[in-house]
């Protein structure tokens, strides 16, 4: 690249470069900075503590706990909802004729606002008068209270998260495998395949770059949710559905604590990192970029 | 090795019906072309042959077992794709093995059967590659080794050589006729080549508008077309149909309602050989030379005629001359 177009390229990516930094780059960079500090509450007086912050958290068992709850939150949103919306995808690729009502559907939930969909589980779970319940009751069963018993409080939170996300990657996974040409197919039909035996063996590998894509954003999604915690739970019941991300919000702006809370973000920022990381490393042998 | 027996086939996508009654017996062994039109039905007659197009009525049987609605795996064909068709997330060699190995064919016979295919096409310094990193003329030599190490009973062939240059196509032409001298096996090839057409076919199934035309050999086809469209069809340039003034001129010699003559069937007057009749004096409007011959577009009273003509010199546009036609 010549001097000129170089300069060019910088005058076009400033606008964007300028936002990022103001409200990306500076905060982390601050939060980190704060995260070896001790902060005041209500004041701007703060002094260097060092590793305090993050010595305290990993002596807190209480601690250990949100990240305990954030790894199974982890596994019961992204692979629930990976294979839901994969298999979905699936069906109504090779059904066109119910693609368009089932997409809109689908997408509907992703639509909805987090809080008005959360508002939506409050009523489904509610014990006495919610939904779910009426209907276990039909079937002879006494449900529990979904949202304030301690064994099943995370799981209503997951199956809430899961049915918000699986439009969004239905419409993924349904532009992947649009682009898989048909010829493809009808030329492993031929060579003898199965309809499973196509889909493991052609569509499958085809779709992989859609299918890491997909898993990488699920994966920060999930570690990331707040609105639906805050909602249906605020965290209980007994710290049961208290992540690290809900843990950090109580910290910051319940308690006031924003050295603790700065640390906090920058463990969060760093399980993400290395979560996305674990995922490239995985996938650079099994993702086929055509 | 086996016959095709495609009896009263027909095919409608919703209302539309895209093949009215196609009935076509292919022997044990024959190279069977089918040419027409774009959107006359060969892919989707080709298509119903692979098992992946349901016949709407009709049969269709390979080897004599009725196979109308069978699955596709289960016919014995293979199908060369106009686009190839290849994994793109395979090496060749595992392009080559896929069909084997579902078949759970014996290990040992697949190494045998995929070396001796990529040794047959030249494509032993590739195996390891993926089809990305083929030329056009390896990623088609790929397919048709896909559809060889199957050892079909039949061959499918959609317009297989259509994506590749002119030079190439020759090539290929030259060498599925050569594979099929050799595998002696049954093959249905689409193409929209005349030339392809000409000299790969034992038989031509001139098609158009949903039915067949004409079924026959090559020289049969082009010197005993069955109707006007055949005749138009078959033959580059296309055959002249004469009308008006022109088809006066023959007065005496042929008793028809429209008389077709091939381009190479005209000469300038005082060069033609054998018995000739005159046609009229006209001016030269365009001159396509190709070497040793030449298209020779004229325009004789008010009418438009093609000329092949052979020779060392060429008149040239605008030049007013004199037509003969050679009657045989
Ligand atoms: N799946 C389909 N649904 C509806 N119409 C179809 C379908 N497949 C083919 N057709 C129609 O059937 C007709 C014949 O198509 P076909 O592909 O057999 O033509 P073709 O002779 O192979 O043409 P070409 O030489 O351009 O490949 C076309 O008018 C096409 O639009
Ligand atoms: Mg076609």
């Amino acid at each position: 690249m010549n001097r000129k177009s170089s300069a060019l390229a910088w005058g076009l990516l400033f606008p964007t470069l300028a936002v990022l930094a103001l409200f990306v780059l500076y905060p982390a960079a601050q939060s980190f900075w704060l995260s070896f500090q001790d902060v005041e509450p209500f004041s701007k007086r703060s002094f260097f503590v060092g590793f305090e912050n993050y010595q305290v958290l990993f002596n807190s068992p209480d601690y250990w706990q949100t990240v305990r709850v954030t790894l199974f939150f982890l596994l019961y949103t992204v692979i629930p909802s990976l294979v839901i919306s994969l298999t979905v995808a699936v069906l109504l690729d090779a059904n066109p004729f119910f693609q368009n009502m089932f997409r809109t559907l689908f997408l509907l939930p992703v639509a909805i606002s987090s809080s008005m969909a959360a508002m939506l589980w409050i009523f489904i779970y509610n014990p006495t008068a919610g939904f779910l319940n009426y209907a276990l009751d039909v079937l002879g069963i006494h449900g529990p209270n979904w949202l304030a018993d301690p064994d099943w409080a995370l799981v209503a939170v997951a199956v809430a998260t899961v049915w918000k996300e699986i439009g969004f990657n239905i419409i993924f996974f349904l532009a992947g495998l649009t682009s898989i040409p048909l010829e493809l197919k009808e030329a492993a039909e031929l060579d003898g395949a199965n309809s499973w035996q196509v889909f493991r063996y052609v569509t499958l590998p085809l779709l992989s770059p859609t299918l890491f894509f997909v898993s990488v954003v699920s994966v920060i999604n999930s570690l990331q949710s707040f609105g639906q915690i805050h909602i249906l739970t605020t965290g209980g019941p007994m710290g049961e559905t208290t992540t690290l991300v809900y843990n950090l919000y109580r910290d910051a702006f319940v308690k006031f604590r924003t050295g603790l809370a700065s640390s906090e973000a920058v463990i969060l920022f760093g399980l993400i990192l290395l979560a996305t990381m674990v995922q490239f490393r995985m996938a650079k042998k099994r993702v086929h970029y055509g | 090795m086996a016959s095709v027996e495609i009896d009263r086939v027909k095919k409608q996508f919703g209302d539309i019906e895209v093949l009215k009654e196609v009935s076509l017996s292919i022997r044990s062994g024959e190279f069977v072309v089918l040419v027409g039109p774009s959107g006359c039905g060969k892919s989707t007659l080709l298509r119903m042959v692979a098992g992946l197009e349901l016949p709407s009525a009709g049969n269709i049987a390979i080897d004599s077992q009725d196979v109308t609605t069978m699955a596709p795996k289960l016919r014995g064909v293979a199908m060369v794709f106009q686009n190839y068709a290849l994994y793109p997330h395979m090496t060749v060699r595992d392009n080559l093995k896929f069909g084997l190995e579902l078949a759970k064919v014996d290990k040992k016979e697949i190494g045998r059967r995929v070396n001796e295919a990529a040794e047959v096409l030249g494509l032993s310094a590739h195996l390891d590659k993926k089809p990305g990193q083929l030329s056009g003329g390896q990623k088609q030599r790929v397919a048709m080794g896909r559809a060889m190490v199957r050892q079909p009973k039949v061959f499918l062939f959609d317009e297989p050589l259509s994506n590749l240059d002119a030079q190439l196509r020759v090539k290929m032409r030259t060498e599925i006729s050569h594979l099929h001298r050799r595998l002696s096996a049954t093959s249905i090839y689409v193409t929209h080549d005349q030339v392809e057409a000409m000299t790969l076919a034992d038989r031509i199934a001139v098609m158009y508008q949903g039915k067949l035309e004409q079924v026959g050999s090559p020289l049969e086809l082009y010197q005993n077309p069955k109707t006007k469209f055949v005749a138009s069809f078959i033959g580059t340039p296309s055959m002249n149909f004469l009308q008006g003034e022109l088809l006066q001129s023959l007065k005496g010699n042929v008793q028809a309602s429209s008389a077709g003559v091939r381009p190479e069937h005209t000469f300038l007057a005082n060069t033609g050989q054998g018995e000739c009749v005159f046609l009229g004096k006209g001016q030269i409007v365009l001159v396509e030379p190709l070497g040793s011959l030449a298209y020779i577009h004229v325009r004789i009273h008010d009418h438009y005629l093609v000329s092949e003509l052979k020779s060392d010199r060429f008149p040239h546009a605008g030049e007013t001359v004199e037509f003969m036609i050679t009657i045989l």
